[in-house]
């Protein structure tokens, strides 16, 4: 069983490690698309300093806690997108019928599929949030609880993103639903929460889930909450258990293809 | 001992219907309809240890179905199957160290990589030791000829290095049925000719069982035992080549053959 999992989390690297050696096929590309993801991540950051000159605090975040929720987005969806990007585009394998490769294959179908494909630019948003934690808040346990929000964030990011993606199980066309949920989860998770009151406050840390992948980690990050930081690493295990379990009831409906097709 | 066991098999998919211009999308969103097909209908056969099967049909027949439910790939909607003891419906991880695939029309190794490198990684999926892979890539080396190409990134090759490397990496686990779709498609017939002896040589040194779907009647008259035909998903024959090959003689090609028992649509064919 030991040596299954650890089989598993080789092979798992293996192909994390040969998705970034295509990515840098081209070099000078590579090495752009970080820059300029962390320049265009950066600019907003002159957005919020007007913003806290015009007032002191905003929905109760200082500039301090505003950085450290851009770091923690930047860095979580920068992560899901370096280990499993192509979790965010399920909805093309199954309609298109190409899980057919990883099916014949003597590891998780779901764990080949979502470590399939890497994204450069992600890397610039992983560092860029990392960088503007350490700017912005350091501190030892501080960087502790940052990476491990990094992850569990990047969790439900992708979780979210194999629940809609796996509609397409289900229905046809479902992918425009995958996108919205989760550039919403993305949009919101750069505001203040303390701006949102009632059904929005509601819609965002139950159906949305941007209060526990980012307002929940940051309210610990700030002042330290052993329930709140419990309930995040909980609902992250529901989550993505519910992803898995919903992926495989899936996968009993895939209708494959006969589209010719390589693997790229 | 039997290698694939399949009873009633079958497998049926709901496919949206649509009428033609806007108005008939628009009324496909009120009021959408699907219409049932059955791809596979109740096929039984087996194939034995060792066997060389051609599982051959027109398209659409049902053959890439089949052979999808067997290796693990699609989930049958009635029936039984079994390859080498294992249901692929339930063990199918099991089931994956034991079989190899190469589909001629869908390709598996990673286009940006060389492939040494795709075979090594090929290795750890298979959880084979290093050392055992680096032993099993020369040895693959030299009876594809890949020598002159292997690390030249996949992208590159020509279509006939290409499924020579694609047989390569799904022998690098020792398979013990290989399930081959069309695998000498496009192909250019000298290349033909050294897939084929390669198949015949696996066969005879490995005993390994050969699962093959083709449209090329050479593929099956130089390689096959046997022949299963199925049309509009049902099995319409199933003989031994030798028997063919008697009244091949009595003046009717191959191809011609099968071309009059496809016509035959969903009617038994005995020969």
């Amino acid at each position: 069983m030991l040596t299954a999992v650890k089989n598993q989390l080789w092979v798992c690297l293996l192909s994390v490690k040969y998705n970034i050696m295509r990515e840098m096929t081209n070099r000078f590309t590579f090495v752009t698309n970080i820059v300029f993801m962390m320049l265009n991540n950066a600019a907003f950051i002159v957005q919020w300093v007007i913003l806290f000159k015009m007032r002191g605090e905003i929905g109760g975040y200082t500039m301090r806690e505003i950085m450290l929720l851009w770091g923690l987005t930047a860095s979580s969806y920068g992560l899901s997108h370096i280990l499993f990007a192509r979790a965010f585009t399920l909805h093309e394998l199954i309609v298109n019928g190409k899980l057919d490769a990883y099916l014949v294959l003597p590891k998780s179908v779901l764990l080949s599929v979502m470590t399939s494909a890497s994204e450069a630019s992600s890397i610039g948003d992983f560092l860029y949030g990392l960088v503007v934690m350490c700017l912005f808040c350091f501190s030892v346990g501080r960087l502790f609880l940052f990476l491990l929000f990094t992850v569990t964030g990047a969790l439900i990011m992708t979780a979210l993103a194999l629940l809609a993606g796996s509609l397409s199980f289900w229905f046809v066309r479902s992918e425009m639903v995958g996108v919205h949920v989760v550039n919403t989860m993305i949009s919101f998770s750069t505001y203040p929460d303390g701006i949102f009151h009632g059904t929005a406050r509601f819609l965002l840390y139950f159906v949305i889930p941007v209060g526990m992948a980012v307002y929940w980690p940051v309210h610990v990050m700030v002042s330290f909450d052993l329930a709140m930081f419990l309930k995040v690493v909980g609902y992250t295990v529901f989550l993505m258990a519910a992803a898995v379990y919903v992926f495989y009831r899936g996968l009993k409906r895939y209708s494959s293809g006969n589209l010719m097709e390589a693997r790229m | 001992m039997e290698a694939i066991r399949v009873q009633d098999l079958s497998k049926t998919f709901r496919v949206r219907q649509k009428e033609k211009g806007l108005k008939g999308s628009i009324r496909s969103v009120l009021h959408p309809r699907s219409e049932e097909i059955r791809a596979v209908d109740e096929v039984s056969f087996t194939v034995e240890e060792g066997e060389i099967l051609a599982f051959i049909g027109p398209n659409g027949a049902g053959k890439s179905t089949t052979i999808k439910m067997l290796t693990g790939i699609l989930y049958p909607d009635g029936g039984k199957l079994e390859v080498l003891g294992i249901d692929p419906t339930k063990r199918r991880k099991e089931l994956a160290y034991q079989i190899g695939t190469v589909f001629g029309q869908k390709e598996q190794l990673w286009t940006h990589l060389t492939p040494y490198d795709n075979f090594r990684f090929f290795g750890a999926i298979y959880d084979i030791p290093e050392k055992e892979t680096e032993a099993r890539i020369k040895e693959l080396g030299e009876l594809f000829e890949l020598g002159a190409f292997i690390n030249t990134p996949v992208r590159g090759l020509s279509l006939g290095q290409r499924m020579r490397c694609e047989f390569a990496a799904s022998l690098i686990h020792k398979p013990k049925v290989l399930f081959l779709d069309e695998p000498t498609i496009g192909l250019d017939p000298v290349v033909k000719e050294t897939i084929r002896s390669l198949i015949k040589q696996m066969n005879r040194q490995l005993h390994t069982t050969i699962f093959l779907t083709s449209h090329d009647v050479g593929d099956i008259e130089k390689l096959c035992e046997r022949i299963i035909i199925i049309n509009a998903g049902s099995v319409v024959m199933d003989d031994s080549m030798e028997h063919l090959k008697d009244i091949h003689t009595s003046g009717m090609s191959l191809e011609n053959m099968i071309v009059e028992i496809y016509k035959a649509e969903g009617r038994t064919v005995s020969v």
